[in-house]
């Protein structure tokens, strides 16, 4: 309110008091014995003023200096307001031109064969994803980097034309992350960029470029006879930035936790503003403050990008795969839940639970040399000495058939067990396998693990209620559970994405969350607010522009559209 | 509002699940606005907008006048003063929550405050400025930095009552300082040098809900400390090794009364969520510079059975690299913590323990396992390969009581260290670095703490490269000895790709270690957020983050 005040003052004033002072210069000489009202003497656009002509021009520039100070300011504060009340920062993209003009300065920085793409077929591969269903569009151009200081290059290249970029690594994720920008946009290519730089075996750690799928890493260690492996593990030729974009997880997770735990000890990012951070050194811990590290996990690439990062590496421990079948999902998660409990609870790597669709479908997919009962069914993974897990499998044993197992099995060879695990890793295949000629919608929510009994019963009533098909997979111990969709054509798109809706909305009344592993990406935005409360979105987003001002990394993912501001939130604060 | 936090010392190791009782939120964005609008007149890194703002000021300018010197000079003063102001304001917010006077209000205005306070809250103990409580807020034991009183300190019952205080500080612009278990050792709590509100949480220690029963949370830092102030300084402990950290995934949500005074909660119940980078890691090692945190939901481990042994060493070399070797085996280790012959020395002058130690570098080790047979199989294991290292006198305990016995002689690593030098003072130190890179550090610091004569123990949770040395000093000359002897252990930590604080956080003790060990880059990062976040610098300025000016490449100043 001052300043609008002050505003009006400055902008009426200036212009007034010019005109009174060359009326005052004018009559001046005309009637030298009028004398002026007292007062007039202090006003420096009087000409009866006391000070010399210095004193004078003096005082009238201060105080059109304070006009204009006072001006600027506000035009300032007017500029920045307009923008916080948009949906998206006031930002142009590029135009088509500038595009072009962009991707010649691409084209010239970066010379090699390969490294700047504009095939039409690349484009749309790279913009569309064949794991989900959102609205996408093609890419402008696909960069491929080969190092941190060629990352820098496009990124200041795409703050120059105003070009968003999408970075783009293993391309398995599920709601629409790597898609493009309509109006054009860069995608980052970090797939070339995986080689292992540092094995520290001492130390269990690693440090690679963020392009290195995690199953090479796994491979190279057992290649090389290092006893130690990455635990997290998402979707067949994921890699680390990728993983780290979505805070993926995995089987392991009930054993490991997820990568939002401390598997990441550091990373090299560049900023939106072209500026290379590491953020942590080598330590396995540090209490240096919040550890800015956490922010690009599951950042989706909206707050920069990441090209180099330091893993932990954790003991490769022996293993043993049992199978067990119960008369109902219920009657399952009961039992996962006693075990992890259980003093044996930490020898449990995996517990995953298999409906009984999906063991059917891995069945007819035929996947296994006899086929296994067509039961909700858990896959254990037991890891430890022997000693560990004997008494631990005898535990399981005893608790399973507390809770109604009917059946109890070791894989009898460790080829068995690896197909076991392979069955599983490979659900969205079998499923697909199973029933050819459809097309699969993968979901993911997770819960308080005891409140997934309830979960998964109202979800496959509400299936069967619509008629659709589908199979149930979940990484039971930690509450997370995927139904894979089966849909046929675009005419049945409709009622599966609204059964999508509906599974996301009983998850998150259960206090549970629209994305357990796979992400927000376009597929998920629109749960977010209420997930999280509108509260938490804002500080993601206050975050987000303070790092991105200009909203270059990955537009249109992950932060939800604002929804209008109601009239008193434009009030600035008063302090 | 019914919320709370557990105060630890007082539960022990009871099973929790604490979580809030109530989704809460004010739907208001002040926090955007101010947010941006401090940003866009301060930081360097928005030239474009800075630019933009001041050709504003230009376009004004172009008003034709036959008197061109009066508006030439009006427009260049105006400049030269818009630049002076923008100048002035950068510097200020630039230094987002260091000591600039003007950035806070008067000694009146927080006068003003504190009445506004009492009104808020007329029962009679919610503000109190009697001199003994603000003494006690002020001034710690736990280090030997110089001591100040707060103006007030205010204990809140309730999320909304720590919305209503933050309301007042806003208004008044007085510092915010939360207090809790107040163990930390880095002068987290300081008051500001104008003054400010102690918040003090410890008062709200309820559990609220408990979900799962014979569980336990397994971090581990000092007796006292309390929920609030271990996610704050990013805590861990003794149980590291097995279980992580305060970064790992023990908070599952944080309720947070955030300097605009909204309060968010950061995630709901479910172990595990992919959706956008987790908020609740943001407040955690911060320090109470981005907000109040007010409820928590924390996971739990179930409680195993364990054991302890102790084994003692040629040397810490050898000790390590058991350490590396044992836990590359994937056996069961709880714990397994590095002590040094003069630890040892001190156990046995203390008194307190049943048995006479042999005064050599030892690890004591806690095993755990879910039955007594694999606990066993786990010793075997672990003493076949420690005395491939060399070790000798490997002690298993026998039983239950023993095993604390045991333990106990490691836990009392401050009072005993204390008793090496009658009418001493100790100086505990925290710094970590990769395991492999322990015995360098570790040889290094002995070394040049024997050339300055300045006695310690060494303890480290050694399975994580994390040490700390208790410096002995009897007098300010000592002091300043062992001090600088800190200062040169850090930067030995650092250069061994190691930080300048494994656990115990930055507060003011560690703020100008950060740009050498994190970079300029990760710091400013860091400084965006809590500008963006909390745009006045109320929140323990002071604490956290370097001043501009603030490194240090010279040990011992
Ligand atoms: C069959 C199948 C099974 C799966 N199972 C699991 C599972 O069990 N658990 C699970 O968590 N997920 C699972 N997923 C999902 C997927 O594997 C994960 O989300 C994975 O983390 C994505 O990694 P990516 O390398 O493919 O990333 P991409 O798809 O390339 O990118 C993912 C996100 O990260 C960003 N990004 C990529 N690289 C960088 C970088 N260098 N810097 C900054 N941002 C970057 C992208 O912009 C995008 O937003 C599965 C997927 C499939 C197809
Ligand atoms: C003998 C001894 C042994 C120790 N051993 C260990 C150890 O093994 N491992 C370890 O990590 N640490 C250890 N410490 C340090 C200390 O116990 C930890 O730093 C602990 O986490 C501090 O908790 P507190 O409740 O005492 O916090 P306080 O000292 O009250 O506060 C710590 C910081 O958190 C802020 N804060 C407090 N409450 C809140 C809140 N509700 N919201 C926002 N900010 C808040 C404060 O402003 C301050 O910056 C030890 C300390 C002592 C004295």
């Amino acid at each position: 309110m001052v300043l609008r005040l002050s505003l009006q003052r400055c902008l009426v004033h200036p212009v007034s008091a010019l005109r009174r002072h060359m009326i005052l210069t004018r009559p001046a000489s005309t009637t030298p014995h009028s004398t002026p009202p007292g007062l007039l003497r202090y006003s420096p656009w009087s000409k009866e003023f006391l000070g010399s002509l210095k004193t004078r021009i003096f005082l009238q520039s201060a105080f059109y200096a304070v006009g204009i100070v006072t001006a600027a300011g506000l035009v300032d504060s007017y500029l920045f307001a307009s923008r916080t009340e948009l949906e998206e920062p006031v930002l142009h993209y590029a135009s088509p031109q500038g595009t072009k003009l962009a991707i010649e300065e691409l084209r010239a920085t970066f010379p090699r064969a390969n490294a700047v793409d504009t095939d039409a077929d690349t484009l749309r591969t790279y913009g569309f994803s064949e794991n989900s269903y959102h609205p996408a569009s093609p890419h402008s151009v696909v960069v491929r980097p080969t190092c941190t200081s060629d990352v820098v290059k496009i990124v200041n290249i795409s703050r120059k034309y105003r070009i968003p970029i999408t970075p783009y690594s293993g391309a398995t994720s599920l709601e629409g992350h790597t898609s493009g920008y309509p109006s054009g946009s860069i995608c980052l290519d970090m797939s070339g960029m995986d080689q292992i730089l540092q094995i520290n075996e001492a130390d269990s750690d690693l440090v690679c470029q963020s392009g290195a799928r995690w199953e090479d890493i796994n491979a190279t260690l057992k290649e090389k006879g290092i006893p130690l492996f990455f635990p997290l593990d998402p979707g067949p030729g994921a890699t680390i930035g990728g993983m780290i974009g979505t805070g993926c997880s995995g089987t392991n997770a009930v054993r490991y936790g997820t990568a939002r735990a401390e598997w990441f000890l550091n990373l090299t990012a560049v900023l939106p503003n072209g500026e290379v951070i590491k953020t942590r050194r080598r330590a396995r811990k540090s209490a240096a403050g919040f550890d800015t590290t956490k922010l690009f996990i599951g950042a989706e690439g909206t707050l920069g990008i990441v090209t180099e990062v330091t893993l932990r590496l954790t003991p490769v421990i022996p293993t043993k795969v049992a199978m067990a079948q119960f008369p109902d999902v219920e009657h399952a998660v009961s039992a996962v839940q006693e075990i992890l409990n259980t003093p044996y609870g930490p020898h449990i790597q995996c517990v995953e639970l298999l409906d009984d669709h999906m063991m059917e479908a891995i069945n007819t997919a035929g996947l296994v040399d006899h086929p296994y009962p067509v039961e909700d069914t858990l896959f254990f993974k037991i890891q430890g000495d022997p000693t560990s897990i004997k008494s631990t499998s005898k535990a399981v044993q005893d608790i399973v058939k507390k809770h109604g197992s009917s059946r109890f099995e070791f894989a009898s060879t460790d080829q068995e067990a690896e197909d076991l695990w392979q069955n599983r890793k490979y659900a969205l295949m079998s499923t697909m396998a199973a029933n050819p000629g459809t097309r699969c919608w993968t979901t993911d929510v997770c819960v308080p693990v005891s409140r997934l009994p309830q979960l998964v019963f109202e979800t496959k009533k509400d299936l069967a209620d619509s008629g659709i098909q589908s199979t149930i997979v979940g990484h039971v111990g930690d509450g997370n559970f995927h139904a894979l969709i089966l849909f046929r054509d675009d005419s049945e798109l409709q009622g599966v994405s609204d059964a999508v809706h509906r599974l996301v909305h009983r998850a998150v009344a259960l206090e549970g969350t629209c994305t357990g592993e796979h992400g927000v990406g376009v597929g998920k935005k629109e749960y977010l607010t209420d997930e999280l409360g509108e509260g938490t979105v804002e500080l993601m987003r206050v975050i987000k522009r303070a790092i991105d001002p200009l909203n270059l990394m990955n537009p249109g993912k992950l932060y939800p559209e604002r929804r209008k501001p109601k009239a008193e939130e434009f009030n600035r604060p008063s302090a | 509002m019914n919320s709370l936090f557990k105060a630890w010392g007082q539960h022990g190791h009871r099973q929790i699940y604490l979580h809030s009782g109530r989704h809460l939120l004010t739907p208001r964005s002040l926090l955007v606005h101010s947010g941006i609008a401090r940003r866009l007149h301060s930081s360097p890194s928005l030239g474009e907008h800075d630019v933009q703002s001041r050709a504003g000021a230009n376009n004004t300018s172009g008003i034709s006048s036959s008197h061109i010197l009066l508006l030439a000079t009006s427009i260049l003063s105006g400049i030269v003063g818009f630049a002076v102001a923008s100048g002035l304001e950068s510097s200020t917010s630039v230094k987002g929550g260091s000591s600039q006077d003007q950035q806070f209000g008067t000694p009146g205005d927080f006068k003003q405050a504190i009445e506004e306070l009492r009104q808020a809250f007329p029962s009679s103990d919610a503000v109190s400025t009697d001199p003994e409580d603000l003494r006690t807020h002020g001034f710690s034991d736990y280090d030997y930095r110089p001591g100040r009183l707060h103006s007030v300190v205010f204990y809140p019952a309730s999320t909304e009552d720590v919305v209503r205080m933050v309301k007042i500080a806003t208004k008044y612009k007085m510092p915010v300082i939360p207090y809790s278990g107040a163990t930390s050792l880095e002068g987290h709590i300081r008051s500001h040098a104008v003054g400010g509100i102690c918040v003090d949480i410890s008062g709200m220690d309820r559990i609220l809900e408990i979900h799962g029963i014979p569980l336990f949370f397994p971090l581990d830092p000092a007796p006292g400390a309390t929920i609030g102030g271990m996610l704050s300084t990013g805590c861990s402990g003794t149980n590291a090794v097995r279980y992580g950290t305060a970064k790992a995934e023990w908070f599952l949500n944080a309720t947070v009364v955030l300097p605009s005074g909204e309060v968010i909660k950061t995630r709901r119940r479910s172990r595990k969520s992919s959706a956008g980078f987790d908020t609740t890691k943001l407040f955690i090692g911060a320090e109470g510079t981005l907000g109040i945190v007010t409820e928590v939901t924390i996971r739990l481990a179930p409680l195993l059975p364990t054991t302890v042994a102790v084994v003692q060493f040629p040397d810490l070399r050898k000790a390590t690299e058991a350490v590396i070797e044992v836990m590359n085996q994937g056996v069961g280790i709880q714990c397994v913590e590095a002590v040094d012959d003069v630890f040892m020395a001190a156990t046995n002058k203390f008194g307190m323990s049943a048995r006479k130690w042999p005064e050599k570098d030892s690890l004591f080790l806690k095993f755990q396992g879910p039955t007594q047979a694999s606990i066993q199989e786990t010793a075997k294991i672990v003493k076949k390969i420690v005395e491939k290292h060399g070790a000798t006198g490997f002690e298993l305990a026998r039983n239950a009581k023993e095993a604390d016995d045991l333990w106990a002689d490691r836990k009392n690593a401050n009072y005993s260290g204390m008793a090496l030098l009658e009418g001493a003072k100790g100086w505990g130190t925290d710094v970590c670095v990769p395991v492999s890179k322990l015995p360098e550090l570790v040889y290094e610091t002995k070394k040049d703490l024997a050339q300055i004569g300045i006695t310690s123990t060494i303890v480290g949770h050694v399975g994580d490269g994390n040490f700390h040395a208790l410096l002995l000093f009897r007098n300010e000359k000592e002091y300043r000895i062992a001090k600088e002897a800190v200062h040169r252990m850090v930067h030995r930590a650092i250069a061994l790709d190691g930080t300048c604080t494994g656990e115990h956080g930055v507060g003011v003790g560690k703020k100008k270690y950060l740009v050498e060990e994190l970079g300029a880059g990760t710091v400013e990062l860091m400084k965006t957020i809590k500008r963006a976040i909390d745009p006045l610098g109320l929140f323990n300025p002071g604490k956290l983050y370097p001043d501009d000016d603030e490194t240090d490449n010279k040990p011992g100043v």
